[in-house]
């Protein structure tokens, strides 16, 4: 089970890398000095060893903390109701952004919400294709008719002649 | 006088219908989104300033201020008909609101909230009309050290007295700048840290930052939590507003301390989440009777709330004349400012008068508008909060992702919006605070700015920063603020050497 200690420190991990992918793509432009004042590169070049060192920082703290042998770093991150109900939320969710930019936003709004009210709620067909239509239409009238702002639209909507 | 006369033109400009429908329409949606679990006000208004792109500066503005407003008052509604706080600056009105709720007394706890919120809300706007033109005035004698050293004790200010871990803080407001400097560098032309990426060409928007950071993270929060709204009904009537109104002045030492606190928490970047806390634990601690917070005590409702407005109105104040936004928020809107072509700062009061004091009337109008329109349409939220969850959430995630697009219409905005749902989710559950990397990603280039050329004029000394006693003085408060941990720590040590010497 991923105790609060690994989720503490792979965070710490993750940030550090960032920092250092920082300073290597900073040090492309030059972090020094030229004749116009300081190179584009320097801001960011600082900026990513701040967040290297603060992220080491954070691991030396995560670990001296557990060296100690601080009781809330043994809690679970995540214990396993709490995964069910993230992962039943985060999958359709990801489902929905994959099928948005494949399909179109619209298409994958209705299915988003099918999937989400009928095989996730339990609600029945004629409510749930209601709530789906229904909201699919209400952005499709707010957006293109009244911001005149466009979604992302797929293979479907010209056959639809939208 | 000046500013007097100022604001009588501002609410000659503010005093359209066209305006007062915009602040209806702003404060609706607001309350919407303030009661909504997962939209909050900072990503309600990033989701509707791509909307916002076509009209005129002073309307915009006005729309998005009065959905700010809404928003205030949607969080406090949940936090005491349900005891789920819509907003983080409203967990300290489910103390004692709640309770309140429970014991039958829910239109009393909600008119309580409602005028003081407002009360709140006045005083912080009152203190912007008397101060916003002396402190314009003053930044305008400000150079680029001076703004550099504005923006270090801004960002100092969070690192010491946040509450979060500084090394989480700075690692959170350190992404926030990184991200923003992707792409074209504002100096010298030139397309950085791209990766060769072209996607990146065009930079990271901090709008697609809000609405990932604080949308889908906090509803991925939300679902963890698996949240049940268990809620009391709730019928406004008149005459048990007016029979609470009666009661205010009672509480008028609590509702002036707690103004003072949210105003102050407004202008230094404390925000109203650690103001409305703050403000609860000082009426706690001055009762004469607090045995009876957390169990339904009005004052326990007032003190949060009045604190939570005031702060969120008087965080406009560093942002309009110094260009310094005081919360999430007003990072986004002043965001919105620049994307309107104005230049938020002191030179906005001299370029443009009638935006700056049409906006500081709308203040006034909108919250009146605000506290009428809440009162009117409890029920009505309510009820929608009785939606289940099954469907709530599928359409909060869409409304996200929908605003997201909007922002570019760039497909990578989709997948950058998950991207920053899920870091905002960890960074949520690990204590890594979110504001500053929204603020960082805001005032990063201004801030990149103000540092190159305070190079350019020293040289590359960093003397400059100490050459003046105005830049002196801004950079020593700001070192005082950064290591303000450490010397309270100092002190704690000093004095626990005390007292096992006296042992």
């Amino acid at each position: 089970m991923i105790t609060r200690f690994w989720a503490e420190t792979a965070t710490a991990l993750a940030t550090l890398l960032f920092g250092v992918v920082i300073i290597y793509g900073a040090l492309e432009f030059g972090v020094g000095w030229d004749s116009s004042g300081p190179q584009p590169g320097a801001f960011p070049f600082y900026i990513g060893c701040l967040i290297a060192l603060a992220s080491l920082a954070t691991l030396v703290s995560t670990v001296s903390r557990r060296v100690a042998g601080h009781a809330a770093l043994e809690a679970a991150f995540l214990d396993p109701p709490r995964a069910r109900r993230v992962a039943a939320f985060l999958l359709p969710l990801i489902g929905f952004v994959l099928i948005s930019v494949t399909l179109g936003m619209y298409v994958a709004t209705i299915l988003y919400l099918v999937f989400a009210m009928r095989f996730q709620g339990g609600y029945g067909w004629i409510r749930t294709l209601a709530t789906a239509f229904g909201t699919a239409a209400a952005f499709y009238l707010a957006l293109e008719r009244f911001f005149q702002i466009g979604l992302l639209k797929g293979p479907l909507e010209p056959l639809l002649g939208l | 006088m000046d500013n007097v006369a100022s604001l009588m033109h501002g609410f000659s400009v503010a005093l359209t219908t066209h305006h007062i429908l915009l602040m209806m329409a702003g404060v609706l949606l607001g309350i919407l989104v303030g009661v909504l679990p997962g939209l909050g006000a900072p990503n309600g208004v990033s989701l509707m300033l791509p909307l916002t792109f076509s009209m005129d500066p002073v309307s915009a503005i006005i729309l998005l201020t009065s959905l700010y407003w809404g928003a205030l008052f949607g969080g406090s509604t949940t936090s005491i008909l349900f005891n789920i706080p819509g907003e983080p600056s409203s967990v300290a009105t489910t103390f004692d609101g709640h309770p309140m709720a429970k014991q039958g007394r829910a239109t009393e706890a909600l008119s309580f909230a409602f005028l003081s919120a407002g009360f709140g809300a006045m005083a912080g706007v009152v203190l912007i009309t008397l101060l916003s033109g002396w402190v314009a005035s003053f930044a305008l004698r400000f150079s680029s050290p001076e703004y550099f050293a504005v923006y270090f004790m801004t960002f100092a200010s969070f690192i010491g007295l946040g509450g979060a871990s500084p090394f989480k803080t700075i690692v959170s407001m350190g992404i926030g700048f990184a991200l923003t400097s992707v792409g074209m560098d504002s100096v010298s032309g030139n397309i950085r840290l791209t990766y060769d990426f072209d996607i990146l060409l065009g930079g990271i928007s901090f709008l697609i930052a809000v609405i990932g950071l604080f949308g889908i993270g906090e509803l991925l929060q939300t679902m963890e939590e698996g949240l049940k709204f268990d809620g009391v009904a709730a019928k406004v009537r008149v005459r048990d507003v007016l029979s609470t109104a009666a009661k205010m002045p009672r509480y008028w030492f609590a509702l002036l301390r707690s103004s003072l606190i949210g105003i102050w928490m407004g202008i230094t970047p404390g925000g109203p989440t650690a103001a409305s806390f703050m403000s609860y634990a000082m009426a706690k601690r001055s009762s004469r009777s607090p045995e009876r917070f957390g169990k339904g005590e009005p004052e326990g409702v007032i003190a949060p709330e009045t604190a939570d407005h005031a702060a969120g109105s008087a965080a406009m104040l560093p942002m309009l004349a110094l260009g310094i936004p005081g919360s999430a928020t007003a990072a986004v809107m002043m965001g919105g400012l620049m994307i309107w072509g104005l230049n938020p700062g002191p030179t906005l009061f001299t370029d443009r008068p009638d935006f700056v004091w049409g906006l500081i009337a709308s203040m006034y109008l909108g919250n009146v508008v605000a506290v009428i329109v809440v009162l009117a349409t409890v029920p009505l939220f309510a009820s929608i909060l009785r939606i289940p969850f099954a469907i709530i959430g599928p359409i909060i995630v869409l409304v996200c992702f929908t605003g997201a697009f909007t922002v570019g219409s760039k497909v990578f905005d989709i997948w950058l919006a998950l991207l920053f749902g899920l870091v905002g989710y960890v960074f949520k559950k690990l204590d890594y605070p979110i504001a500053p990397l929204v603020l960082a990603m805001v005032i990063g280039d201004k801030a990149e700015d103000a540092f190159r050329q305070s190079m350019i004029f020293s040289q590359g000394s960093l003397s400059i920063f100490w050459s003046n006693p105005l830049v002196s003085t801004l950079m020593a408060i700001g070192l005082v603020l950064l290591f303000a941990p450490l010397i309270g720590m100092a002190i704690r040590r000093l004095r626990g050497r005390e007292v096992t010497r006296a042992a």
